[in-house]
């Protein structure tokens, strides 16, 4: 019975969504800590090259982190 | 006239009950914040109450589920009744749990209360319960937490593996920066699924009365604003209880752990709340913490706190059915007036004033089950 009564589209949209935003968003702040942080001490050791592919780890990091809190809002608001 | 007072008793009722939600989940909303020291305990409960308030204006999915897809109101003042039964059903099993110190889950027992005081009220053919009570509120129940577990668990090892190697000082600071922002949306979060809950309710005693046509659904602005308003002020209040109790009742966790249990509790919660599944938004972030604690470390996750979870999940609705159904019965007793509804808010009043005092002489609940910080 419970295969028929449930509203199978919207549980496995809660599940997909649930596990790629609150895995990524996790995962895409630990880049952008690991990219920061790995770029103020190559920047400081003076390997430049380095501290700016980690620059732009960090900060594409926090970009998407940040990008998916407002897309995550603005789907909710048009509800 | 009879029916306006009772209109003007069940909003009362479901604002209250809204209000003491938001006071029992302040814990579940800020403990993990402050627990890895991410934010000051009085700026914790502030932060959470102001976003409480935010989240009941981001989303009506839920609030349409309750009005529409759980039971069929009747616009009349049998419908009324009913409401107002269900509502004090939910509120005095709530009573009831919380001095015996058993699990309980206020979303779950409001659902059991509207159920059971309707099934009394207007049958067994007003219940959708199929589609509506197993389909959007059982399984979503079930899922939910283990869904936050999952979630909880794969971000703690891909967290731990992506910033492994890393020295301990930074990555404990920029987690305990995260946390205020995943602290933030676990708060949006509870307040968009719980507070849009009462709006549902609300709406039905509304519809009950012939305010709002039944083939009309909307939730009025200024049911928007109190429930908001009420689950934030509950939220504020239940933060001081909470902040003179920190350090003893919160366990210890790391900023990431913190952070990957927030981002899964808050992504279940927001994600089911998109589509209107009512959920215990306690069970979820207990499922999410208990999850990241799990991926660590088998031996340091409280699997009582899981134990809970479930008992509460079997006892909840049925028990706050048969308590929704005998409050309409006693209701009626007075007839279909204001009376009835008077009369049970005035026991219902003095029973909570008689039990507060009894826990306050007797101390801890006498329960065998460890009694929940809260449940929602």
């Amino acid at each position: 019975m419970i295969a028929t009564v449930v509203d199978w589209d919207a549980l496995l949209q809660v599940i997909w969504v649930s596990l790629v935003a609150g895995v990524g968003v996790t995962a895409a702040w630990g880049f952008a800590l690991l990219g920061s942080t790995r770029a103020l001490e190559f920047g400081r050791e003076g390997r430049a090259g380095e501290a700016v592919i980690y620059g732009v780890l960090g900060v594409a990091g926090f970009v998407a982190v940040i990008a998916a809190v407002v897309f995550a809002i603005v789907i909710l608001t048009g509800d | 006239m009879g029916s306006e007072i009772i209109v003007v008793i069940v909003v009362a009722t479901a604002l209250i009950f809204d209000f003491t939600n938001g006071f029992h989940d302040t814990a579940n909303v800020v403990a993990t914040s402050i627990s890895t020291r991410a934010m000051p305990p009085k700026l914790a409960v502030g932060y959470a109450a102001i976003l409480n308030f935010v989240g009941a204006f981001v989303s009506l999915e839920v609030a349409a589920t309750v009005a529409n897809d759980v039971v069929e109101i009747q616009a009349n003042s049998i419908g009324l009744l009913a409401v107002f039964g269900g509502l004090v059903g939910a509120i005095a099993w709530n009573l009831i749990t919380w001095y015996f110190g058993l699990p309980s889950s206020s979303s779950h027992a409001l659902i059991g209360g509207m159920v059971g005081a309707v099934f009394v009220a207007e049958g067994a053919d007003s219940i959708f319960f199929e589609e509506g009570v197993i389909g959007k509120v059982m399984v979503p129940a079930l899922v939910a937490p283990t869904l936050a577990f999952i979630v909880g668990g794969l971000s703690i090892v891909g967290l731990y593996r992506i910033v492994g190697r890393m020295r301990p000082g930074p990555v404990t600071g920029g987690f305990r920066f995260g946390q205020v922002l995943s602290g933030g949306l676990l708060a949006l979060a509870h307040g968009t699924n719980d507070a849009q809950k009462t709006m549902g309710v609300i709406t039905l005693a509304l519809v009950a009365n012939g305010t709002i046509a039944a083939d009309d659904f909307h939730v009025p602005d200024w049911v928007v604003v109190s429930a908001a308003t009420a689950i934030a002020l509950g939220t504020y209040v239940g933060g001081w209880r909470i902040i003179k109790t920190m350090g003893s009742r919160i366990h210890k966790m790391d900023a990431a752990q913190g952070f990957a249990a927030q981002g899964a509790g808050a992504t279940v919660i927001l994600a089911a709340s998109h589509v209107g599944f009512p959920l215990s938004t306690t069970h979820t972030i207990s499922g999410a913490v208990i999850g990241s604690g799990a991926a660590k470390r088998l031996s340091a996750v409280r699997w009582g706190v899981a134990g809970n979870i479930v008992v509460a999940w079997v006892l909840t609705l049925p028990a706050a059915a048969v308590i929704g159904g005998a409050t309409y019965l006693i209701t009626r007793l007075f007839g279909t007036g204001a009376a009835g509804p008077i009369i049970v808010s005035t026991l219902i009043l003095i029973g909570t004033v008689v039990l507060f005092v009894r826990r306050s002489h007797h101390g801890a609940a006498p329960g065998v089950v460890p009694a929940p910080e809260s449940a929602s």
